[in-house]
């Protein structure tokens, strides 16, 4: 009876950008673009107490050829914000980008003329997270959205046609079968599903 | 006092600082806060008896004494209280825009004795017209970087500073953004956002995202002819 179950015959059949896709969300390496108070915060989540190893994500590259998602923790002056877009620059493909706090998402409370109103003005940002330091959690939970994304969004094929029109890609879902048929599950379903 | 509440919990005891400005001496003692580091009135006195119309003003604000002295002798009186009266240290200096009709910059002068632990603030007033002050990079060599913020920040000048460059605005930034009549949120333009693509040019709008533009992902982005 149990010789039936594909796990005992030593494979298993799935797509490619399933398997892709699960590596590369569990493996995802921070570049940690900690820029003021926040950056607390984000080796918070980095530390043991949070560990942010559970998801994959401890290994912070401060190297910008090493890493794939560049945590923005804190406010970006604009002469920083040259920097960070050249470190954005030279990160590999795929990246993501999460907005870290209030600051970095719209400038916060340092609403004046040293200090971009939000680095979604020349980053493009996939997470932004609220709070004037997020808690920990709050990184946590973003960093999961990101991991929803990428296996949800994006396709290995997308690496191969750099800046050509990309053709629509199913999106990869789990579906659910309800009496009236099949029915792809909403990302914003995944967390109130019990 | 602590009241007791039906849970027997204290309520939490309010600070018991209180300060009102009052008079110097009693300001001195009752003002739980102010420390015996700043009671130079001897120094004070002495400056007076040596340098006599050259200090202009006397404050003592919540135990601390501030002098302000004429532009012209501010070399003289900070050689003076350096050598003399052993002030050899210069923990801050910065600008300020008063906003007022006449001698509207003022420039603060933070000095602390090391080995009396005593301290004083000596001030002066810039006029709008002149925007400048002598540079006490020749008796503290502190002075050096902190006239470079004030510069930067006020565009007051110091006469014989060995370097008078902006501090932390870009080089290229043609205000100076501390004085009361610069806008909040800067001059439109005034300095450049990076790129929107590796390759492109540099984003003059302050505020593209509000203005409805989004920056592409690295997949989206337009081959260039650097790519082929
Ligand atoms: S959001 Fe708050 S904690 Fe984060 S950088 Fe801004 S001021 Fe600091």
């Amino acid at each position: 009876m149990g010789q039936e179950l594909p796990l005992q015959e030593g494979f298993l059949t799935t797509r490619v950008d399933a398997v892709v896709n699960w590596a590369r969300s569990n493996s995802l390496m921070p570049m940690p673009m900690g820029l003021a108070c926040c950056a607390i915060e984000m080796m918070a989540f980095a530390a043991p107490k949070y560990d942010v190893a559970r998801f994959g994500s401890e290994a912070m590259r401060f190297s910008p050829r090493q890493a794939d998602l560049m945590i923005v923790a804190g406010w970006v002056s604009y002469k920083m914000a040259h920097t960070i877009r050249r470190v954005w620059d030279q990160m590999a493909d795929p990246k993501w980008c999460i907005s870290m706090g209030a600051c970095a998402s719209s400038g916060g409370m340092h609403r004046c003329y040293g200090v971009v109103q939000g680095c979604d003005n020349f980053l493009p940002v996939d997470v932004y997270i609220p709070g004037c330091p997020p808690r920990p959690e709050a990184v946590i939970h973003a960093l999961m959205d990101i991991q929803e994304k990428i296996r949800n969004q994006y396709s290995i094929e997308q690496d191969g046609i750099y800046g050509r029109d990309m053709p629509v890609v199913a999106a990869n879902r789990p579906t659910i079968v309800t009496p009236d048929g099949e029915h792809a599950i909403s990302p914003a379903g995944l967390y109130t599903q019990r | 006092m602590p009241e007791k509440l039906t849970n027997g919990i204290k309520a939490p005891k309010t600070l018991p600082f209180e300060f009102v400005p009052q008079e110097a001496e009693t300001a001195v003692l009752n003002n739980p806060h102010a420390k015996a580091t700043t009671l130079v009135d001897d120094v004070l006195d002495a400056m007076e008896a040596s340098f006599g119309t050259a200090v202009l003003e006397r404050v003592v604000y919540a135990g601390e004494r501030t002098v302000r002295i004429s532009t012209d002798s501010l070399l003289e009186i900070c050689t003076w209280l350096k050598e003399t009266q052993g002030f050899t240290y210069l923990a801050d200096l910065a600008g300020i825009d008063r906003f007022t009709e006449e001698d509207r910059y003022e420039v603060f002068y933070n000095l602390v004795n090391m080995t009396k632990g005593k301290r004083l603030r000596v001030v002066i007033r810039i006029d709008e017209e002149s925007m400048t002050a002598p540079t006490l990079c020749d008796i503290f060599p502190a002075a050096n970087w902190n006239e470079r913020e004030a510069w930067d920040m006020f565009g007051l000048r110091f006469e014989g500073h060995p370097d008078l460059r902006r501090m932390f605005m870009p080089e290229d930034f043609e205000y100076h953004p501390l004085r009361k009549e610069f806008p909040l949120l800067g001059v439109p333009g005034s300095m450049a956002l990076p790129p929107q693509v590796p390759t492109g040019e540099l984003t003059q709008d302050p505020f593209p995202a509000a203005h409805g533009s989004k920056t592409p992902w690295s997949f989206e982005e337009v081959e260039s002819e650097d790519d082929v």
